[in-house]
C-alpha cells in the first residue's frame, strides 16, 4: 500500500537554532528510516517545505477564489515535509515512522489510487 | 451436543477469523457466518450434524462465494484487507470436517480489532462484534448509545481497518508486548461500559457487563500469558462476582459495606485469587490492573464487611495514585483512609482534590463530613452532589442520606 507521511513539528525553526551534533542526529533519523523502508518496501518520494510563511493557499468560497498569505491550517503544529512510501500495510509504516526524528509529529495516511484521466 | 447459541458463543470467533481470513473482507465475512448460523438454526432441529463448527464454516464459505458471483463488478471494488499469502491459503485449505480442531486465528482478529489506530471505544465495540458475534443493539445498550449509531461507528471502524491497511497479522515479538496493552485497554474500557452509570433507570445493565467479561477472558485466553492480562481478568471477575448483590430487591444501589456476602460469586472470586497469587510475590512492577485487582481481592476475601483491611487498602491506594497520579484514585484513597483511620483523615486526603462536574467528590466529602459530626457543611456537600448526579438511583440514594442527617 502507498502511504504518505506528514511531519508535522511544533517548533520549526528550531532546525535553524540546532547545533551541528543536534543536525547530525535529525539526518541520522531520516537514514535509519530510509535504510528501513527499503528493506520492507520502497519510498517513492519525499521533500522538505520551506517555512509556513513562505506559504500560499486558494480557497474557493460559492464559486470565489481567494489567494492569501500562510499555510491552510494554523494550527500549533505545521507541516515540514513529506515522505511518500509504498509498503506492506500500516503496521509496516508505524514501525517506520517511529524511526524519525522524535520533533515530528508524524501522520500516516493511505493513498487513494486514483486512475489515469 | 451443544446448543447452537452455545456454539455461536465458543465458536464465532474462530469461524470469523479463517473467513476474515480468506475473503479478507469483514463484511462478507459477517454477513455469510450470520446467514449460516440462520440457516443452522432451521434445519438442525432435532439432529445436529456431527461437527457443528465444520458444518458452519462449510455453510458460511458457500455463501461467501455466492454472495463474490452475486455482487456487482463495482461493488467487488471494495477494498480488500492486507493479509498475508500464506495465512490466506492457510484458512482457505483448513477443512474442518476432516476431523482435525479449528484452525484458531483469533489472536490475529483480536489484534486487528484493538489496533491503536483506531479510536479505543471503536476498538471495544468492533472487538465485541467480530470477536465475540455480540450483537448490534446489545453493544449500543452497553455503550448507552442508540442502535443506528452503534452500526454506524462499527462501519466505519471496519472501513478505517481495510482503507488504512491495518492487517490481519501477528507483529514481532518486541511489537506484539506493546499491542498487548492496548488490547488490555479495550478489553478493560469494555468492562467499565458496562458499569458506567446510566442517566436512566437502569443501575446496572448485567447482561452487557456479562459480554464484556466474556471478551476479557477471550483476550486472556489468545493472547500470550502475561502478568498484564492475569491481573485485567482478575479484576473483571473480582468486580464482577459482586454484581448480584449490587442492586436491591427496589432496584436501589446497595453499597459494598451493605451488600450480603452470601451472593457474591464465590467460584469467581476463586478463579481470580488464583490468578493474582503467583503475581503478588512477583518481582515485576505493579500494574494498575495489578493494583485494582488486589483492592478488589481485599475486599472479596474480607467475610464482613467490619473485617475488611481498610490499612492495606488504604496502601495500595497510595501506590496507585503514585502509578496514576489520578484524583478519582485519590478520592478512593480518601475513603479507605477514612475507614482505616478516621474521616478526619479521610477529609484530609481531599484537600486539593479537584474534580471539576463529578458528584462523587461532594458526596464523599459529604458522608466524610456527616461522620465527622459537621452536620452543616454536610448537607451543602449533599446538596452540591444532587445537583451533579444525573442518575436516578443514584440520586435517591444521596436524598436519602441527607435526610438522615435531619433539617437542623
Amino acid at each position: 500500500m502507498r502511504y504518505v507521511l506528514l511531519l508535522a513539528e511544533v517548533d520549526p525553526s528550531a532546525w535553524d537554532r540546532a547545533t551541528e551534533g543536534g543536525r547530525q542526529g535529525v539526518l541520522a533519523a531520516h537514514r535509519a528510516f530510509d535504510e528501513a523502508v527499503a528493506q520492507r518496501g520502497k519510498i517513492l518520494g519525499g521533500e522538505a517545505l520551506d517555512r509556513t510563511d513562505t506559504a500560499t493557499t486558494l480557497r474557493t468560497v460559492d464559486g470565489v477564489t481567494t489567494v492569501t498569505d500562510g499555510p491552510f491550517a494554523e494550527t500549533a503544529e505545521q507541516v515540514g515535509g513529506f515522505y511518500v512510501v509504498d509498503l506492506p500495510d500500516l503496521d509496516a509504516a508505524i514501525e517506520t515512522a517511529r524511526l524519525l526524528p522524535p520533533r515530528y509529529t508524524v501522520e500516516i495516511r493511505p493513498v487513494v489510487p486514483v486512475e489515469p484521466y | 451436543m451443544p446448543r447452537l447459541d452455545e456454539v455461536w458463543r465458543d465458536q464465532w470467533g474462530r469461524l470469523l477469523a479463517l473467513l476474515v481470513a480468506q475473503f479478507r473482507r469483514l463484511d462478507l465475512a459477517e454477513d455469510a457466518l450470520a446467514e449460516a448460523f440462520e440457516a443452522a438454526a432451521r434445519s438442525w432441529g432435532e439432529e445436529p450434524p456431527a461437527n457443528p463448527p465444520a458444518w458452519l464454516l462449510t455453510a458460511a464459505r458457500r455463501r461467501a462465494v455466492d454472495r463474490l458471483r452475486a455482487e456487482a463488478v463495482a461493488a467487488r471494488k471494495q477494498p480488500l484487507l492486507v493479509v498475508d499469502a500464506r495465512t490466506q491459503q492457510e484458512a482457505e485449505r483448513h477443512m474442518a470436517d476432516t476431523g482435525e480442531p479449528l484452525l484458531d486465528q483469533r489472536l490475529r482478529l483480536v489484534l486487528m480489532c484493538a489496533h491503536p489506530s483506531l479510536a479505543p471505544e471503536s476498538a471495544a465495540a468492533l472487538s465485541l462484534r467480530l470477536v465475540l458475534g455480540v450483537p448490534t443493539e446489545d453493544i449500543a445498550r452497553l455503550f448507552l448509545v442508540q442502535p443506528a449509531t452503534m452500526a454506524a461507528r462499527l462501519t466505519r471502524a471496519r472501513k478505517k481497518l481495510a482503507l488504512a491497511g491495518v492487517p490481519f497479522a501477528l507483529p514481532d515479538e518486541a511489537t506484539l508486548a506493546e499491542r498487548v496493552e492496548v488490547v488490555a485497554r479495550v478489553g478493560y474500557l469494555a468492562f467499565t461500559a458496562g458499569y458506567a452509570p446510566t442517566s436512566g433507570p437502569d443501575l446496572l445493565r448485567v447482561d452487557a457487563a456479562d459480554d464484556a467479561v466474556r471478551l476479557v477472558r477471550v483476550l486472556h485466553e489468545v493472547l500470550p500469558r502475561g502478568a498484564l492480562l492475569d491481573s485485567l481478568l482478575a479484576l473483571v471477575l473480582l468486580q464482577h462476582s459482586r454484581r448480584d448483590a449490587r442492586v436491591g430487591p427496589d432496584g436501589g444501589l446497595v453499597l459494598l459495606p451493605d451488600q450480603d456476602r452470601s451472593r457474591w460469586r464465590q467460584d469467581e472470586i476463586a478463579e481470580a485469587l488464583a490468578l493474582l497469587t503467583p503475581l503478588v510475590s512477583s518481582a515485576d512492577p505493579a500494574t494498575p490492573y495489578l493494583l485494582e485487582a488486589l483492592i478488589a481481592a481485599e475486599h472479596a476475601v474480607a467475610p464482613t464487611a467490619e473485617a475488611t483491611a481498610w490499612p492495606r487498602i488504604a496502601d495500595l491506594y497510595a501506590e496507585l495514585e503514585d502509578l496514576t497520579g489520578s484524583p478519582v484514585v485519590r478520592l478512593n484513597r480518601a475513603v479507605a483512609v477514612a475507614e482505616a483511620h478516621g474521616a478526619p483523615a479521610g477529609l484530609a486526603v481531599l484537600e486539593g482534590v479537584d474534580l471539576p462536574g463529578n458528584h462523587r467528590l461532594p458526596a464523599v466529602r459529604a458522608e466524610l463530613l456527616a461522620r465527622a459530626g459537621r452536620p452543616q457543611e454536610a448537607r451543602a456537600a449533599f446538596d452540591e452532589a444532587l445537583a451533579l448526579s444525573g442518575n436516578d438511583v443514584e440520586r435517591r440514594f444521596l436524598s436519602a442520606r441527607r435526610a438522615a442527617l435531619g433539617n437542623a
